[in-house]
């Protein structure tokens, strides 16, 4: 098997040569070697003196089944009607560089042929070149026929669409994460964690394969980075950038704790908050917040038992118990909150309330709790109902802090400090797009909670 | 932004108060809350020094973790060599190294000198004053702690660090770009969230 394989090998490498030849002019040919000589390595890098790889290994690749044209940058499966293991492996002349934060390339699937496998990943020094990238240990490899990730594992794992004839699929190495990722046609498919084992310098690989067609054409052209990348590298590369500068920054210590504290005595989540206490004396080392922070708490400790009372209720949806222990508790409230009856009786009325001024807003959202707390009189119904009960309970525990004598600030009752960073995150992010000329993008709390 | 603070809750372990937010607040963790006990169970025991009995719950937890994790499982099996130098066992330590941690240096050379730098607090008569004091201190069993914390979270295909620090340190980056561009209200203590007038 293996001399025979050898033989064929030979033969197809004579043939290659005529592969290049077809089309080409011999001067226009140089030229464009010159050119992608002189052109930039893979990706930018400072301090970088490791060379990437530029082109194919010609060398040790499985010959008998592939033959990489004499530009070393594309491949051709050659033989015909070959078992399922006799696959024709290539890998770069160079490891992939790691003094980076990235590594990418990219292949165009010119041809895949009625039944080519086409797989792209990365292998180690020692890998066997009769095996696809990822079914040998030490392997990872993304494959055009299923669309699975294999990880030297034996199966392979659900990961992205097929690749075929006309794609442009890239494969990557993200060393600050750790990860692989693979793309199709310029969008990233996905990312896997790279295995801790997968050590050692890692050769961009591809490898192609057909069976059973009575004539396999397929040539695949490899990319490292002579030509312009499908994959908008440049943005993932500033996005990681980015992405270690702001992890280096330094926080000042247990600002997070302080402030998901402050944002618990702010709403009145007073047994969370116990708990959140309790817990965080026995954990080792003891949390200590500092003692400018105990100052600040007061004022939004105000009255915490009352109103996390009041919550309770208005989340139950016992408005009515809710009103009269407001009614006990802060009379100077329940005149805006006999708002009630104004809705039974009559929407004109509301309307002298919207005239307190600073209330204005305040009044506004429990107008339309109430209607909404009255599943007869309310147009939108159930749906709301939950959402609805908590602006009134952030709204009634906002009124409350505002009868705090030592409140200065209207608007510091509505918000907990938590809040107030991230509404100043949002409008920097927006600030720092219209300084650039409205390009950018915009800072979402819901897409970072969801990512 | 309740999501946010059960997201901070949940994964730096504060169990109750994450229970207890579930029902004052209505917000669903992201997480099965019963998962949280376990993994704190497995850092407390790190933390307290009872490596064994950690190796054990996170083996209960998912027995994965540690065979995909060669790294997290040589680092606990060293804090397990350093409690029991600690505790002057010295004879007890020397086998363990033997049989458990020597033949793992063998494999891979930076655990053989981790595994060498461990076993050189043996030469030392007062261990606590030596050059390698740091692996005894309280220090050390954090990190190993917060490591298996991590792979654990990691397991369970959550992220293993909290969303609202890098929303904060996000904030520090975005006013600090901000600043080359222009002069605005600016938030310099993220403890009281106040905005101050820029200086003109």
């Amino acid at each position: 098997m293996n001399s025979s394989n050898t033989n064929n090998g030979q033969s197809n490498n004579g043939k290659s040569s005529r592969l290049v030849g077809i089309n080409r002019d011999l001067g226009l040919y140089f030229l464009e070697l010159a050119r992608l000589r002189s052109s930039a390595a893979p990706t930018e890098m400072e301090e970088d003196e490791e060379e990437a790889p530029k082109e194919l290994n010609t060398i040790n690749s499985s010959g008998g089944f592939l033959v990489v044209a004499p530009d070393k940058l594309s491949v051709k499966y050659t033989t015909v009607n070959l078992h399922g293991h006799d696959v024709g492996v290539v890998q770069a002349n160079k490891p992939a560089p790691v003094k980076c934060l990235l590594y990418y390339f990219e292949i165009y699937v010119k041809d895949a042929g009625a039944k080519g496998q086409i797989a792209i990943g990365f292998t180690n020094e020692g890998f066997k070149m009769r095996r696809q990238p990822g079914w040998e240990v030490n392997s990872c490899g993304y494959h055009g026929d299923d669309g699975l990730l294999y990880r030297g594992q034996g199966k392979g794992d659900a990961f992205g669409p097929t690749y075929t004839t006309g794609d442009t699929v890239g494969g990557g190495i993200n060393y600050a994460s750790q990860e692989f990722f693979f793309t199709k046609n310029g969008v990233l498919v996905g990312t896997v964690c790279k295995e801790k084992e997968m050590k050692g310098r890692l050769f961009p690989t591809i490898a192609v394969h057909s069976q059973n067609e009575e004539y396999a054409y397929l040539l695949v052209h490899v990319n490292f980075g002579q030509k312009k990348f499908a994959f908008d590298l440049k943005a993932t590369q500033e996005r990681l950038k980015r992405q270690m500068t702001i992890e280096k920054i330094s926080l000042p210590p247990n600002i997070s704790y302080g402030l998901v504290r402050s944002y618990l005595l702010h709403y009145g989540y007073e047994d969370t908050l116990s708990s959140f206490d309790l817990a965080s004396k026995s954990t080792i080392p003891p949390v200590y917040i500092a003692q400018e922070n105990g100052f600040d708490e007061q004022d939004i400790g105000y009255a915490l038992n009352q109103r996390k009372i009041l919550r309770q209720l208005i989340r139950n949806g016992e408005i009515d118990a809710a009103i009269s222990k407001l009614r006990d508790w802060y009379p100077q409230i329940v005149q805006v909150g006999a708002l009630e009856e104004a809705v039974k009786y009559g929407r004109i009325e509301l309307a002298k309330f919207f005239r307190l001024a600073g209330f204005y807003d305040l009044v506004q959202d429990c107008a339309a709790l109430l209607a909404y707390e009255h599943p007869q009189e309310s147009c939108v119904g159930y749906l709301l109902e939950e959402s609805q009960r908590d602006l009134v309970a952030d709204t009634v525990n906002a009124m409350i802090l505002s009868t705090n004598p030592n409140t200065q600030d209207m608007e510091g009752c509505l918000q907990s400090y938590l809040e107030r960073l991230l509404r100043q995150l949002t409008a920097c992010c927006l600030e720092r797009r219209s300084a650039n000329g409205e390009q950018g993008e915009a800072f979402l709390l819901r897409r970072v909670l969801n990512s | 932004m309740n999501k946010l603070v059960m997201n901070f809750l949940v994964t730096e372990g504060y169990v109750e108060a994450a229970e207890k937010f579930r029902m004052e607040s209505g917000t669903e963790p992201d997480i099965d809350l019963a998962t949280i006990s376990d993994r704190m169970a497995v850092k407390k025991a790190v933390q307290c020094g009872n490596v064994e009995d950690a190796i054990e719950k996170v083996n209960d937890l998912n027995p994965e973790i540690l065979d995909t994790n060669p790294q997290l499982f040589f680092h606990l099996q060293q804090q397990r060599l350093i409690e029991l130098i600690r505790n002057g066992k010295i004879e007890e330590a020397l086998e363990f190294a033997q049989e458990e941690l020597a033949p793992r240096g063998e494999e891979n050379q930076t655990f053989l000198e981790e595994l060498e730098r461990t076993v050189s607090l043996l030469a030392f008569e007062d261990v606590s004053n030596c050059p390698l004091g740091e692996l005894l201190d309280i220090s050390q069993r954090l990190k190993t702690a917060s490591e298996v914390n991590a792979a654990i979270l990691t397991s369970q295909s959550h992220e293993k660090d909290p969303k609202l620090p890098s929303l904060l340190k996000m904030l520090i980056w975005a006013q600090n770009q901000l600043d080359e561009k222009a002069a605005y209200p600016r938030i310099n203590n993220l403890s009281n969230a106040t905005l101050e007038d820029p200086t003109v």
